[in-house]
Parts: structure tokens; sequence; C-alpha cells
């Protein structure tokens, strides 16, 4: 509908030719006034680093006939400064009524703000100057209380498993089909003479999905080093390959086997995804590895890993987040860790009563929101007003 | 019986020989299988059927790399034809480092079969890094974002780029994309400068867009090559274009690739059932 | 020490970067900002590192003479041929090199990258035919949904019933995205505990140690 209304102007011939919203220029004939911006407000934008003011103001009147384009924000030093002391610092259209000046120069300095409302018809018309303001620093973001809140009540839950834990108390973990399979499957391959093929995802190191492969990935070279299994780790992100190179050699020194570890058996392949994916279906189907693990994160390339996999008689664990890809692995694979399980192997195969206490601690956090969504959603069904109040309360600045 | 029990173990060769088949055949023989456009096709159909010839340009980014050309190439040259059929005039950019390229060549292709006149007709404003701050940009000037066109002519030396400052001159953009810039569309041209925005995105990315669609920020929506075909179907319903069904030809690999997978589902779970009952007897 | 040193290291700045988050002063985000380049930085490095690797992996395996050896003077002309074009072409006069390097990567990368995409397409049919059995009753369901999800991209979906891209559509987005969205809850607990853990020195198998 607005377009239609502005193609309509546009058909009348009323769009001058107007390249910057600036103050009016001469123009024949003279366009009809418009209405300057109400009450012009400045503050300093709070939870920021400083040097930033945010500005609003009352829209022009006109507004609401659809005579505005938009408005140019000013800021000067001194309220009755002269024009050509206002720099500009903003331009919003119409429909917005507020805008922030991120280029204060100086922290702790009163500034003053004016706005022009600019017309379609190119007349343009300023408002009051606005009350000072002073930009500032803050060491605190009161819009992230929510999360931190809800951090430490996380933490306070985890430690207090972990607690737990320590003192003895049993903590019981369900049985994880693709973890407890992990020491048959380097079994397997120990009896068969082959290789265990370990992907640590295509991902990079801050994928945090990464980080837990690494962790499966230290406690299966610890089982490889104890069976003197061949290891075949193939790696497509630089950083990655480096970390897995370290981790694995730290595990087969633990065990007491520096001496098995083989330089070679961690190495990169490619950056590019497909590329990677083909390197890998090569060393299956070469190398023929009885046991391949897919753990991390996975795009596309999942499938064509799997099914390859599969054709080659492999036993396939996979362990992945990624939602879309979970499918494919559950089809072509024996054992698949899906979402939460993939963070829980390393706690499941150490067995250490540490790291099962912050499985424990994630289990009644989750139970925690689960009971808050439901109050949630029965507060919005009672009453809808409701609804909003607790997105505020969830929203994270 | 052992038949139907053969059916859940058909060799996968013979899968991947029926699949190979199933989208050669289609892409090699004129097979034509019939479409009905979906809402979401009609309604960016429609839109850009409305605009008035002559007017005011519309603005296609077509931000994709060579991987996604398959789904998304069709559709820009299906609404550039359209388009140029009825002298609305053109605006193309990309935000992707790869799209020069393919824009140039959907633009060599289609531009020839109209007559449509550089500068005139349509502009390629060329690639701009910066994604959301170039949609931002334009939003104030679009002269701020492209000073000159892909060759380095000053937009100032169009005819047809003279009354265009920034969204409010625009009288639709349409965000062809393989990536999530198309939420920047409707985030920043849509909902800060008021643009009317329309989408087209690959088929695995549709989901994304849909709460858009349900909200009215998006006034349409192409769904990867069947979304092309669609509009292609339409563009040669009205007669605004002869030219063979490229996204339409490659649908019809799809559907019958989909129909064969259907099959094969069906002869497996055949198989399954009979060889269940058959060891059930024993 | 050993372990000692990047222990440490993890817990001051895991613990230095959780409060960053809650801190939006200018020290605060030129820290953050300085941390983000070093990230960027180390990558750098890395990559020497992995480039390494590859050419040490392949040499090793010419010199054994181990099976397929010939193909690792394939990888290795690739990288040293792909590695000329693409830094010589950008030397002024040398335009002809850059175009060598734009031109096998427009018809020989990129239709190989394709190639191998498009053997999902194969593995996908395959892997479906295994997978959709009617086993039980909720295996049932999923084989029906999936029908209708299969139908409804199609135009034959349409032109069957012409509810049946509705009927996909509300799949997609109600049973569908709520399961999603039961998993992402897990996952992003997964997350924060992982990184718990390993900033309290909980978790140690990323240094090799099994939690001990």
């Amino acid at each position: 509908m607005r377009s239609i209304t502005v193609i309509g102007l546009i058909l009348l011939g009323s769009a001058a030719a107007l390249t910057q919203p600036m103050p009016a220029a001469p123009a024949d004939p003279a366009p009809p006034p418009v209405q300057p911006p109400g009450l012009v407000t400045a503050m300093d934008t709070p939870n920021d680093a400083g040097n930033s003011i945010s500005v609003d103001w009352r829209p022009s009147p006109d507004e609401a006939q659809g005579l505005v384009e938009g408005y140019v924000v000013y800021r000067s030093e001194s309220a009755e400064a002269p024009e050509s002391l206002w720099t500009r610092v903003g331009y919003v259209p119409y429909g917005l009524n507020q805008s922030r000046d991120q280029s204060v120069p100086e922290n702790g300095m009163d500034f003053f703000y004016r706005v022009r409302v600019v017309s379609r018809l190119g007349a343009s018309a300023v408002s009051q100057a606005s009350n000072p303001a002073r930009s500032s620093e803050q060491w605190y973001n009161s819009m992230r209380t929510n999360a931190l809140i809800a951090s430490l009540l996380f933490v306070a839950i985890v430690v207090y498993f972990i607690t737990m834990a320590q003192k003895g108390q049993h903590l019981f973990v369900r049985r994880i089909a693709g973890l407890s399979a992990v020491e048959e499957a380097v079994g397997r391959a120990t009896e068969m003479g082959r290789p265990i093929l370990f992907v640590p995802g295509l991902s990079s190191i801050s994928d945090v999905a990464t980080i837990a492969a690494l962790n499966i990935l230290g406690q299966v070279a610890k089982k490889t080093a104890e069976y003197d299994t061949p290891l075949l780790v193939p790696n497509r992100d630089p950083v990655v390959y480096t970390v897995a190179q370290e981790v694995v050699k730290e595990a087969y020194s633990e065990i007491g086997r520096p001496d098995a570890y083989n330089h070679d058996s961690v190495f990169y392949l490619t950056d590019s995804q497909m590329g990677f994916a083909s390197g890998v279906d090569g060393i299956m189907t070469r190398e023929r590895p009885a046991t391949n693990f897919f753990m991390g994160m996975f795009w596309a390339e999942s499938l064509i890993l799997a099914e390859t996999g599969a054709a080659t008689g492999a036993i396939q664990i996979a362990g992945t987040d990624a939602i879309h890809q979970l499918p494919f692995f559950i089809t072509a694979c024996d054992y698949t860790l899906i979402g939460e399980e993939l963070y829980a192997a390393s706690a499941y195969l150490a067995r250490d009563p540490k790291l099962l206490g912050t499985l424990k601690g994630q289990d009644w956090s989750k139970a925690l929101i689960v009971l808050l969504l439901v109050a949630g959603l029965a507060l919005s069904l009672i009453n809808p007003g409701v609804r909003g109040f607790i997105l505020n309360i969830l929203t994270v600045g | 019986m052992k038949i139907l029990e053969k059916m859940s173990s058909i060799d996968r060769r013979v899968i991947f020989l029926l699949v190979a088949l199933a989208v050669i055949i289609p892409l090699v023989a004129n097979i034509g299988l019939p479409s009905r456009p979906g809402k979401y096709t009609i309604e960016m159909y429609g839109f850009i059927d409305r605009l008035p010839a002559k007017s005011q340009p519309l603005l296609i980014d077509a931000t994709y790399s060579p991987s996604m050309m398959p789904e998304l190439q069709p559709m820009l040259k299906a609404i550039l034809r359209h388009c140029f059929a009825r002298k609305v005039r053109v605006m193309l950019m990309t935000l992707d480092p790869n799209g020069p390229a393919l824009c140039e060549a959907a633009l060599r292709e289609v531009a020839p079969e109209y007559n449509a006149v550089y500068g005139e007709d349509y502009v390629f404003l060329g690639f701009k890094p910066g994604s959301s701050a170039v949609i931002m940009a334009i939003g104030e000037n679009v002269r701020q974002a492209f000073p000159a066109d892909n060759y380095g002519k000053p937009l100032s030396e169009f005819p047809m780029m003279a009354d265009v400052r920034n969204y409010a001159d625009i009288p639709l953009v349409v965000s062809i994309a393989g990536s999530a810039i198309t939420q920047g569309w409707v985030i920043y041209a849509g909902t800060r400068y008021h643009a009317s925005v329309g989408a087209g995105c690959t088929a695995v990315s549709t989901a994304d867009y849909y709460p858009f669609l349900q909200s009215g920020q998006l006034v349409g929506l192409l769904n990867g090559m069947k979304g092309a075909s669609e509009y292609e179907w339409l563009n040669q319903r009205n007669g605004y274009s002869t030219a063979r069904r490229e996204a339409g030809k490659g649908m019809d690999a799809v559907s019958i690739v989909h129909l064969l997978l259907m099959l094969f589902i069906v002869l497996g779970n055949i198989g399954y059932l009979a060889g269940r009952r058959a060891a059930q007897k024993q | 020490m050993r372990r000692q040193i990047p222990l440490m290291l993890v817990l001051v700045l895991g613990i230095f970067f959780f409060i960053q988050f809650f801190v939006p002063s200018r020290l605060s985000t030129n820290i953050y900002q300085v941390s983000l380049q070093w990230l960027i930085l180390i990558s750098a490095f890395a990559i020497v590192l992995a480039i390494g690797s590859l050419v040490n992996h392949h040499l090793l395996k010419i010199k054994r003479r181990r099976e397929h050896w010939p193909y690792s003077y394939a990888t290795l002309a690739g990288l040293v041929v792909m590695s000329l074009l693409g830094i010589l072409g950008r030397f002024p006069g040398l335009g002809l090199l850059d175009e060598i390097y734009y031109r096998l990567y427009l018809f020989v990368q990129a239709p190989m990258d394709a190639a191998m995409f498009a053997i999902l397409a194969f593995y996908m049919a395959s892997a479906s035919y295994r997978a959709f059995r009617a086993r039980s009753k909720e295996a049932l369901l999923l084989l029906v949904s999936g029908f209708f999800i299969m139908l409804g991209v199609i135009p034959l979906g349409a032109l069957i019933w012409d509810r049946i891209p509705d009927i996909a559509e509300w799949i997609m987005m109600v049973p569908n995205m709520a399961a999603k969205r039961g998993i992402l809850f897990g996952v992003g607990l997964g997350i924060t505990a992982t990184s718990l853990k390993i900033i309290l020195g909980i978790e140690r198998s990323w240094l090799g140690g099994g939690g001990k």
C-alpha cells in the first residue's frame, strides 16, 4: 500500500530532486512549509562504553498526514550556537523518533541537539534545542542482570552437585548406548587389525561442539593407546588440528605409551567442505577402518560421510548438536549421540564423579527451565497481558 | 512371496542408477510436468505485476555464490524477464563477492531478449562489502552506498536514476540470497526504512522466512527451485517469456526423484511386511 | 607444570571473559576486540602448521611408497600450483596467472565440489529407502509425515490435493519445530556446562587427561 502511495506521488511528478535532506534550498515554486518536531530530549545512552547520547523527539504534526520524509539530527556545544556550528550526526526516516549519536567527542561534556524535519516536497523546519546531555561510560550492563542471575544460579546448581558427588553420593546416569559401545568398537578394531577413524567435526575451535568432540577424542585415544590400535584423525580446521594433535599425544603419554603415538595419525586435510568429505571418504574406502567416530559439528556432508562408512561395513558412532544432520546420522550410523548427549559423553566415558555431578546439575537446570516454561505459559493463558512482561524479563540487552 | 521379501533389500547400486536416470531424463527430455504456483509466489508476482511501466526502479539484491546457482539463478532471470517484459526498471546489486559474475551472466542472457537498454531500463550497481551497513546506507541515499555502477560510471549519469534517492523511491526490494542477509533486508530496509521487501531463498532455508510472511514483513517468497519454476510458469502463462523454463526442468527432475523415493519407500515397506509375515508363519 | 599453566590460563581468561560480558566500558570492549584479533593471528599461524602437516603426510607417503602413493603427487602439485597462481596473479603484469587461477577455480574446483555435493541425492535415496520402515506405530507416523513433506515440496503435491502443501508446512512449523526446540534447550545447557567444566578445570580431556 505504501509503495503504491510512493509511486502515486512520483507519477504526480511531485518528487523534487532532493538528493540531500539538508536545510531548505530555494525552490521554485516554494514547497509548502512543514511543522517542526516537538520537544527534543537528549540523554546518555545507558549500558555502553561512553561517547554516545540518545536523542528522541515528538514527531512533526505533519507526519500523520504522510508529508514527512525523515528527520536530520544535529549536535552542538551550545544551544544558541549559529547554524554553522551545528554538526549533522544522524538521519532517520519517518516513523522513527529516536536516534543515537555514537560519535560524541568527549564524555562528561554538555552537548545540545536539534532535529530538522524534511518534508517529501523538499521543505524543512528545525526544532528547539534539546536539554544538555553528557555521555558517560558504564561499568555494569543492567540489561544483562537476568543473564547474570541465570548464570549464577546454574553455576550454583552445578557446584552443589559436584560437591555431592565428591562426598561420595551415588549419581545415577542413564545408559547411553552409543557411549557404552565405545569400548566394544575399539576392541573390534583391535581384533580385526584395522584402524579407528575419528572426525572431530568440521567447525572451528570456537564451537563448543568441537571442544566436546576433542574431549571424546581424548578418551578414545586412551583406549587406542591401551589396545595399540591405529588411530586416524583427519582435520578441516587448522587450529582444531593442532589441538587434536596435543590431545592424542597427551592421551598416549597418560596411558604410559608415548612411544606408541604416531605423529602422522592426526593430520590436516583441507579447508574445503566437500574436499574434506571426499578426502575422508577416500580414507574410509582405502584404509577400511573398523570403527568410525563422527563427533562435533557437521553440515551437508554428514550423510556423505556416514553412508560411505556404512558401505565399508564399519561400526559407526556419531554425535552432533546440528539438529538438521541428526536424521542422517541416525539413519546411517549404528549409534548417534543426540544434542546434549555429545556434551555428556566425556563425563560418561571418564566416570569421574565431578564430571557426573555437572550432568546432574544440567538435568536439574533443565527441569527448572521446563517449570518456568509451564508457569509462563499458564500465566499468559490466564492473563495475556503478562506475556509482554515475561518476554521483557527474558530479553538480554 | 520371495519376490516381495526381496523388495526390502534392493541393491544400493540399483537405487543409484535409477536416481541418476530420474535426474538425467527430465533434464534431457521435455517432460513439462504441470505446475501450480504457491500462494507466496503469486503474491510476489502480483506485486511486481502491479507496478506501472517506466516507474521508479525496483532493487534486486542477488547475494549468492555459484553453489546455489541451480536454485537461485533461474529465480533472478525469471524476475528480470518479468520486469523487462513489462518495462519495469531494475537496479541490480550483490553483497557477495562471487555475485557480480553471476549477475552479469543473467543480465547478458536476459536483457537482449527484451532489447532492454542499460542505463534506461536497468543498472547494475555491482558488489559492495558490508552487508547490513550497505542496506542501511541505501536507506539514507543509494549514492552513498553505490556512488558509481559496476563499471565505474557515476549513478548521476543514468536518466533512470535521476529521482532515486533511497527506499522511499524504490517500490520493491527483492532479496535473492543463499544466506541470512534476507533478514537484514527485512529488518533494516523493511522495518527501519519502510521498504516493501520480497525474497527468494534456497528450499532448505524457506522455513526461516515463514514468520516474516506471517507478520507481513515480506510481500512474497520464492521457495527454491520450486518458487523459480512457478515464477517461470506465470511468466509464460502471461506471455512475458518464451524462454526455456530452466527451473521448470530442474523441478521436473526434483519431482520425479521425489516420486521415485516414495516408490522405494513403499517397496521397502512391502518387503519388510512380507518378511515379517513370513517370519511369523515360521 | 605443563598442565598447570594451561589450566590456570583457562581459569583466569574464562572468568575474565564471563565478567567482560557484563561490563560495557571502553577498556572492557577494547580487550574483547584485541582478543578477537589474537584469535585471527593464532589461526594464521595454525594454517602454517596445518599445511606443514599436509605436506609432511604426503611426502612421507611418497618416501615410504605406501599404497596409492602416486596420488600424493597430485595433492602436492595442486597445493603448489594454486598457491603460486593465487599469489603471483596479484602482481601487476601477471594478470594472466590470475585468470588461470580463476578458471581453474571455476572449471575444476567448483564442479568437483558440486559433484561431491550432488552425491548427497543418491545417498539420501538409499538412506531413506532403508530407514523409512513402518516397524512401529511411531515409525508409521513418521513415514506418513515424510510422505506429506515430500509431496508438499513438489508441484504434483498441490495437484493431487491443494491442502498438501499446507499440511507439509504445518508439520514443519509445529511438531518439527517443537522437537527441535526441545533438543536445543539441552544443547544450550550442554554448551554452558561444558564451558563451565573447562573453566573450572574439572574437564581435562582436551589436555589429554581423564578428569584426574
